[in-house]
């Protein structure tokens, strides 16, 4: 079969004209001119600053020659006839120009004008293929280095996409050091798991899966879902990122099949320049406190003797209240100075055949809570090589190590681990604080002493991670018209993740437990392999460009973990064999093959109509059944009515309407299709124990479709432009568990039974508002919606995930959104039977982006995120006001002699709603000035040792405007779900980041 | 040239996608975690059914935590302080008026380990059943040992759901996973129990005199030869018949128990705790440990007891500190004394014992007005606690009086809910306090939601 596909594209050389765009070939190809007639020579520099354009390619049109432009902007080609010919210029961030040139015209002067509404960028849309942003029929999100980490420091990249991205909600578990983020596109796609995007990165598919800890087993919250681990895109570099694209929904993500139903986010990083190596070096230093603190309450005798119910219990707290120091715990230990720093080498380059971009990075940043931070160190060599004319070889190669402290925050049951949590119950008289001899007093409040588990427990994870793809292009045929190409591309991310949570013995809990001293080792590996080959033909029928495309992709994916605890340990040591209770905690290893086929075919009539249909097969041992194909089919169509002849709107410069579909699925989760016996041991013997999930062997893939449509306008020569997206997305056989009748000893079968829908609208509107020479103004408007509904359910309604009715849980039901927040009382009018308190999902967000250039020197940027409605369940409010340190516990608004603290509406006082809070609010996510040194202040002082010097100063969260009682409405107790990520459970304060910016360019 | 070029890339490219095997196959993945259910219904070894026998003594320990904490709090033997999450005390202790719901707080929605585990330990039991049977790898004695075996824990299990629910009537048909029976009545529920444990005597007269067949645990250390799990057998059939309130049949039952009027009172068979990589007794708290999560004495018990109870002596120990739990219903739940029976964390838990076979012989006794022998029995009870002959009135009515009594004081907090059961059985659930914490005393609890939605399921 695959031999056929050589065989059938080798003979069909119908076609006449050829024309391609990719600039990338050009390069290529531009060898071996001779037989000169006439050379056209000339000069590319930027329009408003008159700088050269390094690397601008100049292709002449409908052919495949072309070169680019060296150091200095020049550029030169030899034309064998005299016959004149259109040269298309253009390079990356800039609009094309086509300049009409003969022998009587070989002297150019290309200013080419920057490209604010990235119509010129190229989007990857297939998998061996991309297409120009103008010509694209989906809202492709694109978010380039520059506003990924142009402004400001952010330690994750996906933290840096906040506001970024129309249609993505993306929250933080908290603000623990290292990460911890989830990202959801276009609402929710699936009901199990966490509705998280796919990541690739260079073509490989990477690992961000939230990883095991075992904090939530030693602190006793529960099950590892709550264990706060970071996801593990935190350990790529931000700033090795040349730019992100994000299909958003099967429409465009149809060609990556199984696991796009959750949207893909395709990374990209830099790749070298040929010409004059450069060296850059970059230097932020910079400090984080909380971006917010609510407070904790002061206490006196009447509300001390209202508290405490018993004489015996008021005397030994009044006499506490009467000798005790006050201390503000929140500010203890939250609200500390942390030092970050973070440092970036790059070096760049090459030649005609050889080029080369490394880097290294230096990242260090403490947390806010002491004995907290995040190191992460990685080094990249991204080299692409011309063998020869036709063959091309890319490989990028990056290590990386990470080693993160979380400390101690969060849920915790029992054991008081967790700063939060504990504080809530201890009042501000009481000095938890050691004395001279280092010993710490016993809390009488709380089951530990928070500040002996800061001081002296362990939450680390430390990774060790290497990324390594290939490209192999190989140019089978190239005529004046038509262009064959192989790809055969791949790589592998293996993640090592060692991970320790130490409680030591001396500790209140540990020494009142039977086995004082707690450690819990675990050793995670992942190992994800992918492959694709593909065959690319690039062809002319008639006026139109046909692009043909198909190829197989293979996907490996193996995980496994061992975890094991010591309990009963000596002290000071961490070595389970110092442990007096050994443990095989977990112990568990996965294995995922699937494979695919795909074909794809794009036809372009002279950037007029732009059509696409596409399809790909895939099948995966996940399913029932492991060799059963499903099919992902996807079509598309943009009309650029602008460009036709016809078209004499001079303010409306582009007019695109357009309109795409697809299908994709999710996968069934491992291990659905298995009925086991599960390990027990008791009494000294092992024993098989019935399993309470019955295995579902004819279980398939989460499929959705997605209907997109839109229009892109372009006004004033796209000084102003406007993207508007409305999608349906309709996630079928959504796999839910069928609660089975609990009598029968088995609790559940994965079933595909349930749909959701989700519409949206996504609006785009950026101008340059002001455009002089000496001041630049540009700017950009989001907005995006999104509605859930779910459509299906064949299982019976339920509710499920945070802590149950009583505090406010989700209601699985039809025609419900299942991020609706249902909880006590009892309402049995209502469908589910509980009254219904709020949703999880907002309303809308909206963000907006600023960036003022003044006389090139000066760069400001500021952006803001606003975000309407969604509800949280704040958990964190119920804690402190259990243990009455509530800022403003003892207030009395009504008067009636009932506290607030005790008396939180709606009345009676006593239901789920209490907890269930507005998230809304409004945030300056990042704000960033930068000067660049003038050259001329440069030669004068430097020589020429230095070609750029960059300083600024930055902010990352710097306000935050909201009604919510919490530290963070964006917080999440169970990190990435696909539901319930909106509980705040006495979560780690989100920090405010100041940055010093230093960046020298050698 | 370039047709050259075109042959060793296809070459390249074909070579590098057949490396090693087709990328378009895929490996047929089994679990590389767990056996299959389905590897022991067939021809499974003796080994194999081993290891179901220890997994069914594993499950049948289920519900010790959860009914301990739980039922005990409800009939106010115990509360169960725990103060990183109030709805152990809000939830379970009915504070404000709560009543339990389907989505109880600590129940979730399948009624967890009170209603869902037990009936886990009946699904694994009837696997037992099957994979004894279906195979020859064991004699057909054995096949008899393990089914007495299985249906005896059939029987016990099958009391944990329907005293949880009670006249909500549990379903006692629950051989086929996806067509449970219907829900039967309490009284009907119990006589489904006392049947199997009727088939366990039976299965185990079948099975011989020698010792059981294969390992059981060391919770079963003093019992396990077949004689002895027939008299284990026999002390469950009497609790079941006193459930039944079938007073002769407690006595027959007992007559072929364990009981023994002179012998030590705690002896029984026993739920095993030995610590990883088994678990270790979830009931162990280390005495006076300043934690806020503490299984405490209920103040009523401590308040009721006589004085120079050896009982009270040797199960309560009084804290240095006492543990405060505040709620926002009652104000502070103070525990003052804590659990003393368990020695260590790997202290096992007896799940029947002597001194309640002997309460339940005084229980049958006085109600079938055989006041002496009732009397009898109730001495041995309090002179080993070392509060002398009973010497109150020996009409029904006192008699049944003293044996709840003792009852409260020789099975405290056993991991059963005795209080809770005997004031419902009793009809004096008025009895038990609730003043120390304006909390309400739950008679039952409803089916569970997932039970009332399997059904919505099923008829949709």
């Amino acid at each position: 079969m695959r031999i056929g596909f050589f065989i059938n594209f080798k003979t069909s050389q119908m076609v006449k004209i050829y024309k391609f765009t990719l600039s990338l070939i050009i390069l290529l190809c531009s060898a071996g001119m001779s037989l000169a007639q006439y050379t056209v020579t000339g000069e590319v520099t930027d329009e408003r600053t008159g700088e050269p354009l390094i690397g601008a390619s100049i292709l002449v049109r409908n052919t495949t020659r072309g070169t680019v432009a060296d150091i200095d902007g020049r550029f030169s080609l030899s034309f064998n006839s005299n016959e004149s010919a259109s040269l298309v210029i253009s390079s990356l961030g800039y609009v094309s120009q086509t300049i009409a040139v003969s022998s009587n015209n070989t002297r150019l002067q290309v200013a080419l004008v920057e490209d604010a509404s990235n119509l010129e960028e190229v989007v990857i849309t297939g998998l061996a293929s991309s297409v120009k942003r103008s010509n694209l029929a989906n809202a492709v999100s694109s978010v380039s280095a520059r506003e990924l980490t142009g402004t400001t420091t952010v330690q994750t990249t996906d933290g840096a996409l906040y506001g970024k991205v129309a249609g993505a909600t993306i929250r933080s578990n908290g603000g623990a050091p290292g990460g911890g983020v989830s990202i959801q596109l276009r609402g929710i796609s699936s009901l199990v798991g966490a509705s998280q995007p796919l990541i690739i990165m260079d073509g490989v598919y990477i690992n961000n899966s939230f990883q095991q800890t075992g904090r939530a087993a030693v602190t006793g919250a529960g099950a590892s879902s709550q264990d706060d681990g970071a996801n593990r895109l935190a350990d790529i570099n931000p700033a090795d990122i040349e730019s992100i694209e994000i299909l958003k929904g099967p429409s465009a993500a149809a060609i990556y099949g199984t696991r796009a139903n959750a949207g893909v986010i395709i990374i990209t990083t830099k790749r070298g320049v040929a010409g004059e190596t450069k060296v850059s070096l970059s230097q932020d230093i910079g400090f984080a406190s909380p971006l917010r603190l609510l407070g904790v309450d002061d206490w006196n005798e009447e509300k001390i003797n209202f508290f405490f119910t018993t004489e015996a219990r008021r005397a030994t707290e009044l006499a506490r209240f009467r000798e005790g120091n006050k201390i503000d715990y929140e500010d203890y230990f939250y609200n500390n100075t942390a030092l970050l720093s973070n440092t970036r080498l790059n070096v760049s380059g090459g030649n005609e055949k050889t080029r080369f971009f490394l880097s290294g990075n230096i990242t260090s940043e403490d947390g806010t809570v002491r004995n907290t931070g995040f190191e992460r160190y990685s080094i990249r060599a991204n080299v692409d090589h011309k063998l020869n004319d036709n063959i091309r070889l890319g490989f990028t190669s990056n290590y990386i190590k990470s080693n993160t402290d979380r400390g101690f925050t969060g849920n915790q049951n029992n054991s008081g681990a967790s700063i939060g949590y504990n504080i809530a119950y201890v009042p501000n008289y009481f000095d938890l604080r050691p004395d001279e001899n280092g010993v710490y007093p016993v809390n009488p409040y709380f089951a530990e002493n928070p500040i002996a588990v800061t001081d002296h427990g362990i939450n680390n994870s430390e990774v060790n991670r290497f990324v390594q793809s290939f490209n192999l292009d190989v140019d089978l045929l190239k005529t004046s018209n038509s262009f064959l190409r192989a790809n055969v591309a791949g790589g592998l991310d293996f993640t090592q993740n060692s991970t320790m949570v130490y409680l030591p013995e001396f500790l209140q809990f540990q020494r009142n437990s039977a086995n004082p001293g707690d450690v819990y080792v675990g050793r995670q590996e992942s190992f994800n392999t992918n492959f694709q080959a593909a065959l690319v033909y690039n062809w002319n029928l008639g006026k139109v460009n046909m692009n043909s495309q198909a190829g197989i992709v293979r996907l490996d994916f193996r995980n496994s973990a061992l975890f094991n605890r010591g309990r009963g340990l000596v002290p000071g040591q961490t070595n389970l064999r110092q442990a007096n209770v050994q443990e095989i905690a977990v112990n568990s290893t996965s294995e995922v093959q699937e494979a695919g086929i795909f074909a794809q075919q794009e036809a372009n009539f002279d950037d007029k109509i732009i059509g696409t249909i596409g399809i790909r097969w895939d099948k995966s041992s996940l399913n029932g059944d492991k060799d059963q194909l499903y099919a992902f089919p996807r079509a598309s169509l943009a009309v650029n009515i602008a460009n036709f002849d016809f078209w004499q709107v001079g303010a409306i410069s582009q007019l695109k309407p357009r309109i795409a579909y697809g299908e994709t699925a999710g996968p069934v989760e491992f291990g659905n299709t298995f009925t086991s016996l599960d390990g027990a041991n008791i009494g000294g013997l092992l024993g098989s124990v019935v399993g309470t999930q019955i295995g579902n062997t004819r279980i398939f893939p989460e499929t959705a479709t997605e209907l997109e449509f839109g229009v892109d306008m372009g006004f004033f020569n796209n000084r102003v432009s406007l993207e508007a997206t409305y999608y349906i997305k309709n996630t079928q056989n959504n796999i839910q568990s069928l609660n089975l009748s609990p009598s029968t000893g088995v609790s559940s079968t994965p079933s595909n039974e349930a749909a959701l829908k989700n519409k949206g609208i996504e609006l785009g509107l950026s101008a340059t508002v002001v455009d002089n020479a000496n001041f630049r103004w540009f700017s950009r408007l989001l907005y995006w919606q999104n509605r859930l509904n779910m459509t299906r359910l064949d299982i019976p309604l339920y509710t499920r995930g945070a802590f149950g009715t009583g505090l406010g849980t989700f209601l699985y039901a039809e025609g419900f959104s299942p991020t609706t927040i249902v909880g006590s009382p009892a309402d049995a009018s209502v469908t589910g039977g509980f009254t219904i308190w709020g949703d999880g999902q907002p309303k809308f967000t909206t963000s907006m982006f600023n960036t003022f250039n003044i006389y090139n020197r000066f760069e400001l940027s500021i952006m803001t995120e606003w975000r309407n409605g969604g509800d949280n369940i704040n958990l964190t409010s119920f804690l402190s006001d259990a243990g009455g340190t509530t800022n403003g516990w003892f207030d009395d608004d009504n008067g009636d002699g009932i506290p607030n603290g005790r008396q939180r509406p709606p009345a009676p006082h006593n239901n789920a709603g209490r907890w269930v809070q507005d998230a809304s609010f409004i945030k300056i996510r990042e704000v960033g000035l930068y000067y660049t040194v003038p050259k001329t202040t440069l030669s004068n002082v430097f020589g020429n040792a230095i070609e750029n010097i960059r300083l600024g100063v930055s902010g990352n969260n710097l306000f935050l405007f909201t009604d919510y009682y919490g530290y963070d409405p964006e917080t999440s107790t169970f990190g990435a779900r696909s539901i319930d990520n909106n509980v705040d459970i006495a979560p780690y304060p989100t920090p405010r980041r100041i940055f010093f910016h230093v960046n020298l360019d050698f | 040239m370039k047709k050259i070029h075109s042959y060793i890339a296809a070459l390249a490219i074909a070579g590098l996608v057949t490396v090693g095997c087709n990328p378009l196959q895929l490996d047929q993945i089994d679990d590389p975690n767990n056996p299959s259910v389905g590897s022991v219904s067939n021809n499974a070894t003796r080994s194999q059914i081993q290891f179901v026998l220890t997994g069914l003594e594993s499950i049948h320990r289920g519900y010790v935590t959860n009914v301990s904490q739980a039922w005990n709090t409800f009939g106010r033997e115990i509360w169960y302080l725990n103060a990183s999450d109030p709805r152990f005390q809000t939830d379970w202790l009915g504070q404000a008026g709560r009543v339990p719901d389907r989505n109880y707080f600590g129940f979730a929605s399948t009624g967890g380990n009170s209603y869902a585990t037990p009936y886990r330990a009946i699904l694994q039991a009837n696997v037992l059943i099957s994979a004894a049977e279906n195979t020859n790898s064991i004699s057909a004695q054995e096949k008899d040992a393990l089914t007495g075996f299985a249906k005896m824990i059939q029987g016990y299990q099958f009391m944990i759901p329907a005293n949880f629910v009670y006249d909500n009537g549990i379903r006692i048909d629950v051989a086929d996973v996806l067509n449970p029976g219907p829900y039967v009545p309490y009284a009907q529920a119990m006589d489904h129990a006392r049947s199997l444990l009727l088939e366990a005597d039976q299965s185990f007269s079948a099975a011989g005199s020698g010792a059981f067949p294969l390992r059981l645990t060391p919770g079963f250390a003093q019992f396990n030869t077949i004689p002895a799990l027939r008299q284990v057998n026999n002390a469950i059939l009497a609790r079941v018949n006193a459930y039944r309130k079938d007073w002769q049949g407690v006595l027959s039952a007992l007559e072929d128990s364990f009981m023994d009027l002179d012998g030590d009172l705690s002896r029984g068979p026993a739920h095993p705790y030995t610590g990883p990589p088994d678990a270790f007794n979830p009931l162990f708290y280390v005495l006076d440990a300043a934690v806020n999560t503490i299984i405490v004495v209920h103040p009523s018990v401590l308040t009721d007891t006589i004085p120079g109870d050896l009982r009270v002596k040797e199960k309560f120990f009084k804290r240095e500190t006492p543990v405060t739990v505040t709620t926002d219903a009652a104000g502070a739940l103070i525990g003052t004394h804590q659990d003393l029976r368990w020695p260590t964390n790997t202290t096992p838990i007896t799940f029947i014992k002597n001194e309640e076979l002997i309460l339940l012989k005084a229980e049958a006794h006085a109600n079938l007005n055989q006041a002496t022998e009732a009397v009898e029995a109730i001495n041995i009870i309090r002179n080993a606690a070392e509060i002398g002959n009973y010497t109150g009135a020996t009409t029904q009515e006192a008699l049944i009086d003293e044996i709840l009594f003792q009852r409260r004081y020789s099975l405290w907090a056993e991991p059963w809910g005795h209080r809770w059961i005997d004031a419902r059985r009793y009809d004096r659930l008025d009895e038990i306090p609730t003043s120390y914490d304006q909390g309400t005393i739950f008679r039952q609890f409803p089916h569970p939601q997932a039970e009332v939605s399997w059904d919505q399921y099923v008829s949709d």
